[in-house]
């Protein structure tokens, strides 16, 4: 019998390796240029800021990512943070002893979170409506929402406890940054080591192929947009405790746009199939130390849209030289 | 036969590797004018790069082409101009638009900078009438069968001026009357002048139809003789370069005792089936021949899930199911193994280890993690088993020959433990040397107990590998056939309704 | 080779460009004070933005060894990583314009915490933390405008209130207005919504407002930008039946129409974002230990502006 041509064993592998880690070479590289060329980004409490600062556009991308990878998109990520946030802070402020109010708040922005993913969900795959028209029309349904309870107003507490909570700082890191990372570590080992995240990239990659492999395809997606959910509730409620109010008008704006170029410049495609939790993570850090790094050099904040439009746009280019 | 007899193509030295691996070494040869060539060659022999490299949707990395006595930069663009066309496999036609449109699509005839539509209207009208297909202008592409599509594709070819036009496994989705009219096309076609490049799998055809046949192995190229001077075993065995050994393995009758597996009474569903009725023992291979349309995916759709089943009923061991999901027709034991290799038969950008895994997946979990090590091992034994040629059990399939993705396939349907295997087309597109492995798995599947149900449009591989035959027609079935009365002749009529229709 | 290369040359470009715009920010010896502002998303904004660069130049000239860092943001959560930013960068004294009370109250309790010296400007916390607060009077100015009306309308007349974003700043001027018009019962009030601030909101709600009334005398728009779009509106509805308008901060495209006499906009009430160079030059005195201010309020008093006196009121070179 012919023997096959041996090849070189593993180039596929090692090529795959070296995308998945360009956006950490990135990051690595960007870390470095802004510690040596600026004295006030070096220091911790700097770093520390940044990790705070992202941590709830962080959150949102990692239910983002999920769902990207499922083959659909989630534009109602930040329109649910500000209602799940507004919801929470209402019922906290009907809740005389001050614990069981935080208590409540965290119930409450959690459940709304999972509601308004559920309502995507449902919309996506029983009312098969293409994701990107269901959650536009839930972007400008839950804001609406948010600003009805809000009355189109902020909404602050004066719960002590609430605020303590916001700004605690477990072993001095900020509570956020930890919620971030954990969340990131679960995301991470649901996508890569079980079978639910094979699923979600079988869907995304092959949704013919996946239904014909016994996966149920749409209970998968359903899946991804209540995670989304989760994210955006979990999000809202560490975003209104740091700031002790949320705003209906402002909370959560643009908040989708940020987590979609976290996900792609971590290297998740659009068409879903491909992504990873880590790459967002590396992706959200990016434009976090970017945002910040601009600021401590003077820029003013004007341009900082431009350059993070262009950093989507170079992260892709660069992407999809590769994927030849 | 021509008046110029200084060949419309010169390929030399065609050389092109892909991350290490060399798929063309130095392939030369020539194509005359008005001449019929047949292009052969195992999977992974290089054939679809070598078309690609023609055509200007891949540059070789050295070599030259010239075309027409000129040197020839291949490019998507110069293959238009110069009038070179290709119809792949899967043709490239816009669904949702009309004959004519597409005919046109791209070089729309323009009146003061309007689309003339009348003109576009008359010119497809008469490259239809030469093409002696009933096909009118206006009529939705997405509303034709296979073969009427492809007419669709020649008429577009040779509206474009075509000189040379390369057809890509163009038989494999049409049946035997149409075989017979796309032959007299293209021989009308050669008769002009044009010259053609037969991509096939199929020697008997190739020989029939060719006037001189390229051999290649290995990405080299072996050899280009005159069709009539070669038989179709010595092209088989130039292509892998052995002595061929019959490639069906001898039935094994059915044991007389052997238990019903499958019962299906009265099966109907919507618009495609009605009234089907059959049993599948335990062991058996039935074969499911029939024409394209006749209803034999449908009808697997509808056993594996796919499709709801409007009345009728199912019963496996006895036990009545009603699959109304693939997720309940695998726990009911059936597996399908779909004809839609890439769309549906694989993940292409996962791995093969993880394709392999994918319907069975839970077996490989532990409170709720993948063992990774248990996947790796399973893929590898179903590697040895099946002589799965990949050099990474990670890598994306995609990088592997249409067979071996095959096997993969086959190794994941396996994987679930089903008692009733169903195969929808599962060598087509394939190379001579895996056609002869499944056909040998399948084999062997049957003899360990395994109940099959072969769908096929390949008469040889029906009469070669089943003993029993149910032949459908038009959604439902038109007779079985064993034994004696197991020939091409009683397919065929049963197909068409036709006596004397098969060739 | 083609990727690596493209991948390697957009690297180095932006290391590059990076170092090149760095800077290394060593501690020589500055004092430095950090300006914490909303984004010009309207004219009065803008206007604060550029009184506060103006201020910045002015006080870095005298002094070179003040360091004025000036940093906007578009809404509360952005403006509290900015002035957290700020502390980053070791400023003794922080000015800040709050979008909101309280998402901003908590910043600046940990400001105090640290020592360093708070300006407030204009909007207030929901916590009284400042060492000072500068702001116009709210309620003077709305006083001033209902004045001014009630005296051209000789005390009677049909008037609509568009009022601003909901908040105290807000609260303060209509109420003073309201009270001042109870004091005329022949001047009736038809409506009274909110426009946002916005020129484009206030053309929308005056469209509503010509639907709905056929007959107004007066409107109060309450703020310049407001008054612009309502002001077009009108223009484009050809009625008649308004006598006249008045809008509120003094912006120069107002003053300049009532310097020039117009019937429609005889008068305006200042509020002018002049105030954050103010608070900026209070916080570089305190820093460097000379107050100039006693108490711990700076209250800029509202002025109406007239025809005689708007020439000392134009500023053609600000953008408010």
């Amino acid at each position: 019998m012919n023997e096959p041509k041996l090849t070189p064993p593993q180039t596929g592998i090692w090529k795959k390796y070296l995308n998945d880690a360009r956006p950490f070479l990135a990051l690595a590289l960007l870390l470095a240029v802004c510690m040596l060329s600026n004295e006030s980004f070096r220091s911790v409490q700097n770093l520390l800021n940044i990790t705070r600062q992202v941590a709830c556009t962080g959150i949102a991308a990692l239910g983002m990512t999920l769902v990207i990878i499922a083959g659909g998109i989630d534009l109602s990520v930040g329109s649910l943070l500000a209602l799940s946030g507004v919801s929470a802070l209402m019922v906290m402020g009907r809740i005389a002893d001050p614990r069981l109010a935080v208590a409540a708040a965290m119930l409450v922005s959690l459940g709304a979170g999972i509601a308004g993913g559920v309502l995507n969900g449902l919309l996506v795959t029983a009312g098969k409506v293409p994701p990107f028209i269901a959650t536009l029309g839930t972007l400008s349904i839950f804001r609406s929402l948010a600003l009805y309870l809000a009355n189109a107003g902020t909404l602050s507490s004066s719960n002590e406890f609430f605020r303590e909570t916001g700004s605690c700082t477990p072993l001095g890191i900020p509570l956020a940054t930890i919620c971030f990372l954990v969340l990131a570590a679960g995301f991470a080992v649901l996508l890569n080591r079980t079978a639910f995240g094979r699923h979600v990239c079988a869907v995304g990659a092959n949704p013919r192929a996946a239904r014909y492999a016994a996966i149920g395809v749409g209970k998968v997606q359903f899946m991804t947009y209540v995670l989304a959910g989760l994210s955006a509730g979990i999000a809202a409620f560490l975003f209104s405790s740091r700031l002790n109010a949320i705003s209906s008008t402002d909370a959560g704006l643009s908040y989708e746009l940020d987590a979609i170029a976290g996900a792609v410049i971590g290297g998740t495609a659009m068409n879903g199939g491909r992504g990873s939790i880590a790459g967002t993570v590396a992706g959200v850090f990016i434009l976090g130390i970017i945002s910040n790094a601009l600021d401590m050099w003077g820029t003013s904040a004007n341009l900082q849209g431009l350059v993070k439009g262009l950093i989507i746009i170079v992260a892709v280019l660069i992407q999809r030289q590769n994927n030849d | 036969m021509n008046a110029d007899s200084s060949p419309l193509l010169e390929i030399s030295g065609l050389t092109k590797s892909y991350s290490g691996v060399t798929v063309l070494d130095g392939v030369s040869f020539e194509v005359g004018r008005g001449e019929i060539l047949g292009l052969i060659g195992e999977n992974g022999a290089g054939k679809s790069t070598l078309i690609k490299c023609i055509n200007g949707v891949t540059a070789p990395d050295r070599g030259t082409l010239r075309f027409d006595g000129r040197p020839y930069a291949p490019s998507i663009r110069n293959a238009l101009k110069k009038g070179l066309v290709t119809i792949p496999q899967e043709f490239n036609l816009a669904d949702t638009l009309t004959v004519r449109e597409n005919i046109f699509l791209g070089r729309e005839l323009k009146r003061h900078g309007f689309l003339d539509s009348a003109a576009m209207r008359e010119e497809t009208r008469r490259l239809l009438e030469e093409l002696r297909c009933d096909l009118t202008p206006d009529q939705k592409v997405s509303e034709l069968s296979i073969a009427r599509k492809q007419l669709v594709e020649i008429a577009r070819a040779l509206s474009r001026d075509c000189r040379l036009l390369i057809m890509d496994e163009p038989t494999t989705v049409l049946n035997p009357p149409e075989v017979r009219n796309l032959f007299r096309i293209m021989r009308a076609m050669r008769d002009r002048g044009i010259s053609l490049i037969y991509v096939s799998h199929k020697l008997e055809e190739v020989r029939e139809i060719c006037d001189a046949v390229v051999i290649l192995r290995d990405g080299k190229f072996i050899e280009r003789t005159p069709a009539s001077e070669i038989s179709v075993r010595e092209m088989a065995e130039r292509m892998v370069g052995r002595e061929l050994k019959g490639i069906f393995p001898p039935k094994n009758p059915l044991g007389p005792n052997a238990p019903e597996v499958l019962k299906v009474e009265g099966l109907s569903q919507a618009q495609t089936l009605h009234d089907i009725s059959f049993t599948l023992r335990r062991g058996e291979i039935l074969g499911l021949a029939g024409l394209g349309g006749s209803g034999r995916t449908e009808l697997a759709e509808t056993l594996y899930g796919i499709r709801r089943k409007t009345a009728g009923s199912i019963r496996i061991a006895g036990e009545e199911v009603n699959p109304d999901s693939p997720g309940k027709a695998v726990r009911a034991g059936i597996a399908y193994l779909s004809e839609d290799r890439q769309k549906a038969g694989t993940i292409q950008s996962f791995g093969l280890a993880e394709n392999i895994s994918l319907i069975s997946l839970r077996k490989y979990c532990s409170r709720g993690f993948i063992r990774t090590a248990a996947e790796t091992e399973a893929a590898e034994r179903y590697r040895e088993r099946f002589r799965i040629k990949a050099n990474s059990l990670r890598a994306p399939v995609r990088e592997l020959s249409g067979g071996n993705q095959q096997k993969g396939a086959l190794a994941k349907s396996l994987d679930g433990a089903p008692r009733i295997f169903i195969f929808d087309e599962p060598t087509r597109g394939i190379d001579i040397n895996s056609r002869g492995e499944i056909y040998h798995f399948i084999h062997q599947l049957a003899a360990d107990g395994m109940a099959c149900l072969v769908i096929s449009s390949d008469l040889e591989e029906i009469l070669g590998l089943c003993s029993r035959t149910a032949v459908m027609r038009e959604g439902t079935i038109a007779g079985f056939l064993e034994g004696d009365r197991l020939t091409e002749k009683e397919i065929m009529y049963l197909a068409t309704g036709v006596k004397g229709a098969e060739k | 080779m083609m990727k690596l290369n493209l991948k390697s040359a957009a690297a180095v470009c932006c290391a590059a460009a990076m170092v090149f715009f760095g800077g290394c920010k060593q501690d020589d010896g500055k004092i430095r004070i950090g300006v914490s502002i909303p984004s010009a998303d309207h004219g009065w904004t803008g206007g604060v933005v550029w009184w506060a660069e103006q201020t910045k130049k002015d006080l870095e000239r005298k002094d070179p060894k003040l360091e004025i860092i000036i940093s906007t943001a578009k809404d509360s959560a952005e403006q509290v990583s900015r002035i957290e930013n700020l502390l980053v960068q070791g400023v003794k004294a922080l000015v800040v314009l709050p979008h909101e009370p309280a998402p901003l109250t908590g910043i600046c309790e940990q400001v105090k915490q640290r020592g360093l010296y708070l300006v407030v400007v204009d909007r207030g916390l929901q916590k009284d933390v400042q060492d000072l607060t500068v702001a116009g009077d709210n309620a003077e100015f709305g006083r001033r405008c209902a004045e001014e009306m009630a005296k051209r309308l000789q005390g009677k007349g049909d008037i609509l209130i568009m009022e601003g974003v909901p908040c105290e700043v807000n609260t303060l001027r209509v109420t003073a207005f309201r009270q001042v018009m109870k004091k005329h019962p022949s001047i009736r009030i038809l409506e009274s919504q909110t426009s946002g601030w916005s020129q484009e909101k206030g053309l929308k709600l005056m469209e509503n407002f010509l639907q709905k009334y056929p007959k107004i005398d007066a409107v109060w728009a309450g703020d310049d930008d407001v008054l612009t779009g309502a002001l077009k509106a009108y223009a484009e509805s050809k009625r008649h039946d308004i006598q006249f308008f008045i809008g509120g901060g003094g912006s120069k495209a107002i003053v300049k129409r009532v310097l020039d006499r117009d019937p429609l906009v005889p008068v305006n009430v200042t509020y002018p974002p002049r105030m954050i160079a103010f608070g900026i030059e209070y916080a570089a005195a305190a820093v460097k230990g000379k107050p100039m201010v006693k108490s711990k309020r700076a209250i800029i008093p509202a002025e109406v502006i007239t025809p005689a006196n708007a020439k000392y009121y134009y500023q053609p070179s600000s953008p408010y």
